[in-house]
């Protein structure tokens, strides 16, 4: 059983202030993290290796040369990591990522399971998942809150609704995870170590591939093409409100209306 | 010079910070209410290997030299000083004992479930009568056959009252004093004669237990004499000197909170219209805290980094210890000053920092005997021996 992590970074928003009246973002503190849902994937992946035993392996990739995000993998646990780099990479969306990732698969002669983040914190996009999934034609279930693997097949608990479903379908197959799904154990601190420092056969542990080596140029195309940024205006001031309990709720319910009325 | 942290040091130092945040920030104030030790933080750090972050990976450690074990002691000094009492009692000195001068055998055994908070360790150096004074114990070791036989009593011992194993510091030969005749052992709070005679009632880190321990014909075996008879003194003395640079490293974590707590209030309050961060009486006191804070720092990871490279450090660690409880005490206390009447209330995490911080200045030898240490070691390069 092979189970392929994708595991992609964002910055961290703690360290982030987004400043409104001067149109900019300030980055005081340049951190990532593992995309919260990816970090769930990675979790689930390593349950199952607990339980049954599995081959986790993390993908990740980012143009510039930081191959941090496997090393993080590695150490909660994966067996071994694909780091894609290149030029290439620069202004890769989702539908480059999931030809990328199917590139992947088919050079690593297959893989029984997918699991990937269900969206990005950063741009709530849900997109990879999916066109992994239709790049592979293999099945997928969307948003799964605990996935495992029963009589070879994969069986998952959805939301629907306020309830919770099970889900199964056939291997291979692509499994998204929600962020707050999991919680990511903490890595081994004699692993960590060993990662960083490429000792105990963990230096061998990452594969490092070039996405040129994986795809024409032409596959790297993005869909979109970025025409620039923008920024939310400045929000404007409220209006202060005194008075008893009473007059202030009276006085917000007309405020409401008259911004009802004048929508 | 290059004064950056490695990946490895950035990778661990967010691995305990996200494990602090999780499991160590939320009971720091239940813990102190409670007089509780959290023995499911210490269990956890065990597991996921951070108790034996500077011990090699052969003896279950995670091998990350004193530099990691001070990312770890300073991350934990920032949310809970007990917390980081506690992994400072236990690492520091009383497992780091066995680290330095244990044989193979005695670092399988007894290190190595050290390592990995299978079981915990304390230092069993001082005595009613013998605190700074250490060289003044009067617990007495008699060889009998195999066996010692250990009779006295050790004060303020630290993880005393839940530690398995206690590295203990005996008489052997009266007659040769500190020198020659104290010898150090490993021993088994299970073992026949063994007592722990009862817990400190303290004003600061009520998360840890301070206790006093009584051995009535306690009989330890003659392969658990630590390092050499009758050289316990140095063993115990090179213990404390690690134990001395990493409590540094715990008081730049509790200085820290002060500062972000002390930042974050005066950005929030308003007085006269404006907020604290405006008054120069604030922005001083801030910018005190912060470059007494920054030269801790930088001595804390020298002093780790000398270590780490073999080279000697014993007056430097005690430097890191007087300098670093100096610190904290008073980035603490301007603290309480910034917060006003909040930070003299229970309510708020300031109050219980001040009363923890003030512990930093007399433990591990008080802040008096490091002046010594210091001064002994600048006069002696000058030709001069001075005696406490």
């Amino acid at each position: 059983m092979r189970i392929l992590v994708i595991l992609r970074r964002v910055l961290d928003p703690a360290g982030i202030v987004a400043h409104r009246r001067l149109r900019r973002l300030f980055i005081n503190r340049e951190e990532y993290l593992i995309q919260p849902g990816d970090h769930s994937a990675l979790e689930a992946a390593l349950r199952i290796k607990d339980l049954g035993g599995a081959e986790v392996v993390v993908v990740s990739g980012q143009p510039e040369p930081d191959d941090d995000t496997v090393c993080r993998g590695l150490a909660m646990g994966a067996d071994g990591a694909i780091y894609l780099s290149g030029e290439g990479f620069a202004g890769a969306d989702d539908g480059v990522a999931a030809r990328l990732l199917q590139a992947v698969v088919d050079r690593l002669g297959g893989a029984d399971l997918v699991l990937v983040g269900m969206t990005t914190l950063d741009t709530a996009q849900a997109q990879l998942g999916p066109r992994l999934a239709g790049a592979l034609g293999w099945p997928q279930i969307v948003g799964a809150w605990s996935v495992e693997i029963v009589d070879g097949r994969v069986r998952a608990v959805r939301r629907d609704g306020d309830d919770y479903v099970v889900v199964e379908t056939d291997l291979p197959a692509v499994v998204t995870v929600p962020g707050r799904a999991l919680e990511p154990r903490y890595p081994d601190g004699a692993r960590l170590v060993n990662v960083y420092r490429g000792e105990g056969g963990m230096g061998e542990a990452v594969l490092r591939w070039d996405v040129a080596d994986l795809l024409h140029p032409e596959g790297l195309v993005p869909l979109l093409e970025n025409r620039g940024r923008d920024f939310p205006p400045e929000r404007e001031l409220g209006v202060r409100v005194e008075g008893t309990t009473e007059e202030v709720a009276q006085a917000v319910a007309e405020a409401l209306r008259a911004r009802l009325r004048g929508a | 010079m290059d004064f950056t942290f490695s990946r490895e040091a950035k990778a661990l130092r967010r691995m305990v910070r996200t494990f602090v945040e999780k499991e160590v920030a939320p009971i720091a104030a239940e813990i102190d209410r409670e007089h509780r030790v959290p023995m499911e933080v210490m269990r956890k750090l065990g597991e996921i290997g951070l108790l034996g972050v500077c011990f090699p990976q052969e003896y279950g450690g995670m091998g990350a030299g004193e530099e990691g074990y001070c990312i770890l002691m300073e991350e934990l000094g920032r949310a809970c000083t007990s917390t980081a009492t506690n992994v400072g009692a236990h690492i520091g000195i009383g497992a780091m004992a066995i680290h330095l001068d244990g044989t193979d055998e005695q670092k399988r055994k007894y290190l190595t479930p050290l390592a990995r908070g299978e079981q915990f360790a304390a230092f069993g150096l001082t005595e009613s009568n013998a605190g700074s004074d250490a060289a003044n114990i009067s617990t007495r070791a008699v060889r009998d056959g195999d066996n010692w036989v250990v009779n006295g009593g050790k004060v303020y011992i630290t993880n005393g009252g839940y530690a398995d194993v206690v590295t203990l510091m005996a008489v052997t030969d009266p007659a040769l004093g500190a020198r020659g005749g104290v010898t150090a052992f490993i021993v088994q709070s299970d073992w026949t004669g063994f007592e722990v005679a009862r817990e400190e009632d303290k004003m600061g880190i009520r998360g840890t237990s301070t206790a006093e321990l009584v051995f009535d014909d306690l009989r330890v075996p003659h392969e658990n004499v630590l390092g050499k008879v009758g050289e316990g003194f140095v063993t115990f003395m090179k213990s404390l000197d690690m134990g001395r640079l990493t409590l540094g490293a715990a008081c730049l974590g509790g200085a820290q909170a002060a500062l972000d707590w002390s930042v974050e209030w005066a950005k929030t309050r308003e007085q006269f219209g404006t907020q604290l961060a405006q008054k120069q009486s604030i922005q001083w006191m801030i910018a005190d805290i912060a470059t007494e804070l920054e030269a801790l720092r930088s001595l804390v990871y020298r002093v780790a980094w000398m270590v780490d490279t073999g080279q000697p450090f014993t007056e430097l660690a005690a430097m890191c210890k007087l300098y670093g409880s100096e610190v904290a005490s008073r980035a603490v206390d301007l603290a309480v000053q910034i917060h006003g009447g909040l930070g003299y209330s229970r309510d708020y995490p300031i109050e219980r920092a001040f009363r923890d911080a003030r512990i930093a200045e007399i433990f591990e030898g008080t802040n008096e005997i490091q002046r010594i240490v210091i001064a002994s070691r600048i006069f002696r390069e000058h030709g001069v021996r001075i005696s406490p």
